[in-house]
């Protein structure tokens, strides 16, 4: 059977071209935004994702990471205790303000990681080196992301202040770029003395630890759950402190309902301006649908044509979008953009590129009823 | 709705009593009025007349592309008014073709492909589809130009291509509405040799609306239409016979 949809696919592209632009300008827009998404809001769960604790232990119903609260260090005990868990170590959370040498430049705001320094520690050790990790022994020592050393006016070497104690930086890694602040990685000690509340000693803001088989967290939250005698606090694996922190940043902000928001008004925008295209194209050619239907060839037939047509536009659209994407992709990622992408997450800006196609192959089939025969007639 | 097997000398469309009015504005305007006719297969059947007297409209109601306001159209016997509008199709898919004054074919396919694409939808596989479009291209003398698209043909040559798709599909009723009204002469009188061949050698009604001499001179049997009404009827051949006749006898009479 003679496919009219893809011959005049290949033969009149050029007429096809804006409703497949429009459509890998949809693609383009809802795969930077979702990367944009993944990328920024990721960063929220930063301290989960780039460290290999299997659970985090924080005060109950803290959202997100950075709404911890002081933990009692006996907690840390009854953690050790526990048979199924290996390893559990501290960690710190210190809001600063960090000042520059720079007698001009003003505050910015700083999110103070203090760390276990050991080399088989935990917290960040999926992006900091064993040796950078040493070095935060020595005091004031602190490392950043070299995205934000601009910012900070800072530069690897030179030192600053954090809530008025000197620091200095003796390094710099990729990937701890944070949502409204800049991460600033310490030693557990370092970060005691910035802290300017005055919190027990030994006392940190989480305990996070690894466990001996990975299924036994549904055990370990049991029985130590069910223990009250060590004050106020909930268990969460990773996981779901990560996906905590991401999605109250998502949901609870705002933020999410309006980046659902532009994904609206992308599809949208898609839509409309991809099924005018197909229409145009359609009227354009009214007369010889017409004679295809006084030949008998029914109104279904033909819409079917139009939709096929129209799902050969997506799957091109589609392919130079996720083509420009990936492109765009690799140059915001060159250019320290906080930009991340998932299979799943793809995926679906790949279903509703395709989805797009197809509503607006439905809406372009509006075009035949002009290619009435009758109307062939004069 | 079957068409009798065997070429029956019968009429193969009888209507009877058709009106059909158009509003234009909010003035209804009376297009046919009681318009009845009988058209035979195997003939070249014109109807002619002066443009706005209804022949375009006679056509469509007759090939089941509108249905009139009153009256009925009898194809062998069934009253086509009657069918619903998928049946409709259906029956035109099977045994209509139909030849328009713009020639209508997609600039994207090439001469084979225009005339194969209705094939498809009438269940023939794509190598007996391509094998009747072929006979249908040479029956048309364009097997030559199987592979070229419309921008490369004339207009002859597009028109040619028309008849090709309309016949590849074997109709049993072929309509056309002004078929030779943006060719040439030469080009015309083709269109025209090859319409009377086609009612001649496969037995087909071939009903044409045209005001071009050139059919009028070239069809078996001529109906002229005015104000909505069938006036005139006459079978140019027969007369010209019957003037040679008259001739001949004269010439005789005089010697």
């Amino acid at each position: 059977m003679i496919s009219l949809a893809r011959k005049s696919l290949r033969h009149e592209w050029r007429k096809f071209l804006p409703a497949i632009l429009a459509l890998s300008f949809s693609g383009l827009l809802l795969i930077a935004q979702a990367a944009l998404v993944l990328g920024i809001f990721g960063s929220a769960a930063v301290y989960v994702t780039a460290s290999s604790a299997d659970l985090w232990v924080g005060y109950p119903g803290t959202k997100s990471v950075s709404f911890g609260r002081t933990l009692s260090p006996d907690l840390a005990m009854r953690l050790r205790m526990d048979p199924d868990i290996r390893a559990v170590e501290s960690y710190i959370w210190v809001d600063g303000d960090w000042r520059g040498k720079a007698r001009q430049q003003g505050a910015v705001s700083v999110y103070v990681s203090g760390i276990d320094t050991r080399a088989e520690a935990m917290m960040f050790s999926r992006v900091l080196p064993a040796a950078l990790r040493a070095r935060l022994r020595e005091p004031g020592a602190v490392v950043v992301d070299p995205a934000d050393l601009d910012q900070l006016g800072a530069h690897v070497g030179g030192s600053a202040w954090i809530n008025g104690q000197p620091v200095q930086v003796v390094g710099v890694i990729s990937g701890l770029r944070a949502l409204g602040g800049v991460n600033v990685l310490t030693s557990l000690d370092n970060a005691r003395l910035l802290d300017s509340t005055t919190s027990p000693a030994d006392s940190a803001t989480y305990f996070v630890a690894q466990l001996r088989t990975p299924g036994s967290l549904a055990k370990v939250r049991a029985r130590i759950q069910a223990n009250p005698a060590f004050g106020a606090f909930e268990l969460w694996s990773a996981k779901e402190f990560a996906s905590r922190s991401q999605h109250y940043w998502l949901f609870d902000t705002g933020a999410g309902v309006a980046v659902f928001f532009m994904a609206i008004i992308v599809c949208l925008v898609g839509a409309v301006i991809t099924s005018q295209s197909l229409l145009a194209l359609v009227v354009a050619s009214a007369r010889e649908y017409a004679t295809l239907n006084a030949l008998g060839v029914s109104f279904q037939s033909l819409a079917r044509v139009l939709v096929e047509q129209s799902m050969w536009v997506g799957a091109i659209g589609l392919l130079i979008g996720g083509l420009l994407s990936a492109a765009l992709l690799s140059l915001a990622a060159l250019h320290g953009v906080p930009v991340s992408m998932s299979v799943p997450v793809a995926l679906l800006c790949a279903v509703l590129v395709l989805a797009l196609a197809f509503v607006s192959g439905l809406l372009a089939t509006r075009g035949l009823w002009r290619a009435d025969p009758a109307m062939l007639l004069r | 709705m079957h068409p009798p097997t065997q070429r029956s000398a019968g009429p193969s469309i009888v209507a009877q009593g058709l009106r059909k009015s158009f509003v234009s504005g909010e003035v209804p305007i009376k297009v046919l009025d009681g318009v009845s006719i009988s058209i035979a297969a195997g003939e070249l059947t014109l109807i002619s007349g002066p443009s706005g007297c209804g022949k375009s409209t006679l056509l469509s109601l007759l090939s089941g592309l509108q249905k009139p306001d009153a009256g009925s159209v009898e194809v062998w016997g069934s009253d086509i008014t009657r069918l619903s509008q998928k049946a409709l199709q259906r029956f035109r898919l099977e045994h209509t073709g139909f030849l328009f004054q713009g020639f209508n074919l997609f600039g994207a396919l090439s001469s084979l492909e225009q005339v194969q694409l209705p094939l498809g939808y009438l269940g023939l596989s794509d190598r007996e589809a391509r094998a009747r479009a072929e006979q249908a291209l040479e029956e048309v003398a364009m097997a030559h130009r199987a592979h070229s698209r419309p921008a490369q043909l004339s207009g002859g040559e597009k028109q040619r291509v028309a008849i090709a798709r309309a016949l590849a599909k074997r109709p049993q009723l072929l309509f056309a509405d002004e078929p030779t009204s943006a060719l040439d002469g030469e080009n015309g009188q083709n269109i025209v040799n090859i319409l009377h061949r086609v009612a001649r050698e496969h037995g087909t009604t071939v009903l044409c609306v045209s005001h071009d001499p050139r059919l009028i001179r070239n069809a078996d049997r001529v109906l002229a239409m005015e104000d909505g009404q069938i006036g005139r009827e006459w079978r140019p051949a027969h007369d010209m016979q019957s003037a040679r006749a008259a001739d001949s006898q004269g010439i005789q009479h005089e010697a």
